[in-house]
């Protein structure tokens, strides 16, 4: 009797066992289009074996756990790839509406430069001509307008980015704020024993969502994890979560603070690192030459035109507002100080059809006026900056893109959930789950045979 | 070794990347240009703005080239004017020291000759657009003016000085003569020969006729050899027009090459992407569509 009971036991634990494993295979496919679902699977073991002399019997099976399927070291490496995409994808689309003013067209500083140059060609052939004279005026007008919109495009890109900042500092305490409380379901199913499977899937998520935000290192401790940024500030420390504040310095750039320590220098990737780069680098040094240019070319044409004489004998006052003597804010403030168009002073020798001081200031567009180039030499060059800086952007995300793509892929063929296979598991425990119960049955029938037997 | 079981983010960042391909070839075909950022070719677009800055100096130097052309050439021929004028003033004078004339004849030929002084000082006087063409440097100001106080009658009341216009890159050209160095040039001054043959035939002096149209005919001479600065400069123009004209030629052809589009290989690129963009469609439309649970009865 007692054999035949210890089967029933072992047959049940089958049973038992197989309906365990189903359930982690429906809960695959119910999870089939989950993002961030790691596929689950039952880890069946033999059960303790029983000794009766001189035998040893097995007693059947147990469903240990039903484990997530995940790479460890993939997922940080997809983190860190993550960040990577953030910080390009972020910069590479600033500096896309960057380049939009450094486009060709009516209006940009190129095009602007050379109308102001021809207006001084123009009127050198007829230097006492007040239309021509007027015409001067009007485009050396344009071009200061087109450096100030120029320089306002990039002061108006840096104060959105601005914006951005503090949106990416939000998100990244709401992350924080969420993976701190999972870290904590975590560490309470895992310390009584039980799979945190999901919880740790919703925390991978949260982690490569934060990481398109920030860098960040992951730090696993017992049951839990520790999140800081890449030069150690920390996030997360277990159920806790460090909240980061932005603050403005008085250029009115907001700082990131964590725990009262500005460390906005020390982000350099995810989006934030992005961000930050092009609002405290790259728009910077646009502007940086921008300003060289502009001052550049106005104290030169300044400088000639007050060594003239304007239509009346006098001496030339300043064509442009001297630009401040640092150069800085000098493409935003440009604009043209005279307005009366006999001012220009087109005569070099005082009378008023000599046109030498105009050719003069004609001659200064092909000069080595601005580190050593020529006015639309160097805006030439600041073209090819911004538009490198742009394609470099654009190339890096790209790459990093697909680096992730492939990343994803290897992620997905570890712990992604294939029908086919949840199918033929489903088969599988359905099979060992019949034939469980068929011995069930035998074992019932044998039952009855020895009950039979008493009557 | 399993294999992602979900190929469709892949085949979705496929598409956008065909799709953003076609994007592009669309764009360069409409706008005719393949760099329309910066970001597309750097060195191209840097290029570009050199070569727009030099089709627009050309342009430039064409359109300036167009205002001093006119200019010169009302100067040309004004000169011609007074080159003519001049001849008849010597035949006059030729005639006038013929000694069988009669007084009255002469006072005849005189007020011929006074016409022509005058004559010649409106033609001087040449104003161009608004400028006085042979005033030096004082284009405001009337050269000749009548002065009885001069010897000749006449005063230069403009400047020695010249202009130079730039019209090319390194190439400037003398715009002017001042009259001080064509009409009233010293030993030479068309002027005074003019007064002194004018004085002389009211006073019927023939050896003196005869000496002040020499006077007259070394004016001439001179102003006939001075003329050809100008002509001179019109030559010039024309071929520095001709040598603009196919600098703008070529500077459109590089133009095109820096940034124009490649039409045949942009056109067989769309092409291709818009084939794979459907055969990357028709791909997705058969993912998924079968799979084990299909057979399981």
């Amino acid at each position: 009797m007692s054999g035949l009971n210890a089967s029933l036991a072992t047959a049940l634990s089958g049973l038992t066992a197989e309906q365990g494993a189903l359930q982690a295979t429906t809960n695959n496919v119910a999870n089939v289009n989950t993002p961030g679902y790691s596929r689950e699977v039952p880890v069946l073991v033999a059960s303790d074996p029983i000794l009766v002399d001189p035998l040893t019997l097995g007693t059947g099976v147990t469903l240990q756990t039903i484990e997530s399927v995940r790479d460890p070291i993939l997922e940080s490496r997809i983190q860190q790839e993550t960040q990577t995409q953030g910080q390009w994808s972020a910069l590479a689309s600033a500096l896309a509406q960057t380049q939009v003013t450094f486009t060709g067209g009516t209006g940009d500083i190129g095009t602007a430069i050379s109308s102001f140059f021809n207006s001084l060609n123009q009127l050198s052939t007829s230097p006492a001509d007040l239309s021509l004279r007027q015409g001067v005026l009007t485009a050396a007008d344009n071009l200061a307008t087109a450096f100030n919109l120029a320089s306002n495009n990039l002061t108006t890109q840096r104060s959105n980015l601005n914006g951005s900042v503090e949106q990416a500092a939000g998100q990244i305490n709401q992350l924080t704020g969420q993976i701190a409380k999972l870290n904590g379901q975590i560490a309470d199913l895992e310390n009584v024993g039980q799979n945190a499977g999901t919880f740790l899937d919703q925390r991978t998520q949260l982690i490569d969502q934060l990481s398109a935000l920030v860098d960040v290192s992951v730090i696993p401790t017992d049951n839990t994890l520790t999140l800081t940024t890449a030069n150690g500030t920390p996030l997360v420390a277990g159920q806790q979560s460090f909240q980061l504040s932005t603050q403005p310095d008085p250029s009115g750039a907001q700082h990131i603070y964590a725990q009262g320590r500005d460390i906005t220098s020390s982000l350099t990737s995810g989006q934030l690192g992005g961000l930050l780069q092009a609002r405290d680098q790259q728009i910077p040094a646009i502007q940086t030459q921008l300003d060289t240019l502009a001052a550049g070319l106005a104290n030169a044409v300044n400088g000639v035109q007050t060594a003239g004489y304007d239509l009346n004998g006098r001496l030339g006052a300043n064509l442009f507002t001297p630009p401040p003597a640092s150069a800085s804010g000098a493409a935003a403030t440009l604009s043209v100080a005279i307005t009366d168009p006999s001012k220009i002073a087109a005569s070099s020798d005082g009378t008023v059809g000599n046109n030498g001081n105009a050719d003069a200031m004609y001659a200064l567009s092909t000069q080595p006026l601005i580190q050593g180039q020529s006015p639309t030499g160097y805006y030439s060059t600041v073209v090819f900056n911004v538009g490198n800086a742009s394609a470099n952007a654009n190339a890096e995300q790209s790459a990093s893109g697909l680096v992730l793509q492939q990343l994803n892929d290897q992620r997905s063929s570890i712990s992604g959930v294939s029908l086919d296979q949840e199918a033929a598991n489903i088969m599988r425990f359905q099979q060992a789950y019949s034939a469980s119960a068929q011995v069930i049955s035998t074992i019932n029938s044998m039952m009855q045979t020895v009950i039979n037997m008493k009557n | 070794m399993r294999v992602n079981p979900n190929p469709t983010p892949d085949l979705l960042a496929a598409l956008a990347h065909t799709q953003q391909q076609i994007n592009t070839d669309l764009l360069e075909i409409s706008s005719g240009q393949s760099v329309n950022v910066p970001s597309d070719n750097p060195a191209a677009a840097a290029g570009l703005v050199q070569n727009a800055a030099q089709s627009s100096a050309a342009d430039q130097f064409l359109r300036s080239i167009g205002s001093i052309q006119g200019e010169m050439q009302s100067a040309d021929s004004t000169l011609n004017s007074v080159i003519t004028a001049l001849q008849r003033a010597i035949s006059l004078g030729t005639e006038g020291a013929n000694g069988t004339l009669s007084d009255s004849d002469r006072e005849a030929i005189a007020s011929e000759v006074t016409g022509i002084r005058s004559q010649l000082v409106n033609l001087a006087n040449l104003s161009y657009q608004g400028s006085y063409v042979f005033a030096g440097t004082a284009t405001q100001t009337t050269p000749y003016v009548l002065d009885s106080s001069a010897s000749s009658g006449v005063r230069y009341a403009g400047n020695n000085l010249t202009n130079s216009v730039t019209v090319g890159n390194h190439f400037t050209l003398q715009t002017n003569l001042p009259g001080a160095q064509l009409f009233t040039a010293p030993g030479t001054d068309m002027f005074q020969a003019m007064q002194d043959l004018l004085t002389n035939l009211q006073s019927g002096d023939t050896d003196a006729i005869g000496t002040s149209v020499t006077e007259v005919s070394n004016a001439y001479n001179y102003i006939d050899t001075a003329r050809v600065f100008y002509g001179n400069s019109v030559n010039q123009l024309d071929s520095q027009q001709n040598y603009l004209n196919s600098e703008t030629a070529q500077l459109a052809a590089q133009q095109n090459t820096l940034g124009g589009v490649d039409l045949p290989a942009t056109i067989s690129n769309l092409t291709t992407g818009q084939t794979s963009y459907q055969a990357t469609l028709s791909a997705m439309g058969r993912v998924g569509q079968t799979n084990l649970f299909d057979y399981l009865k």
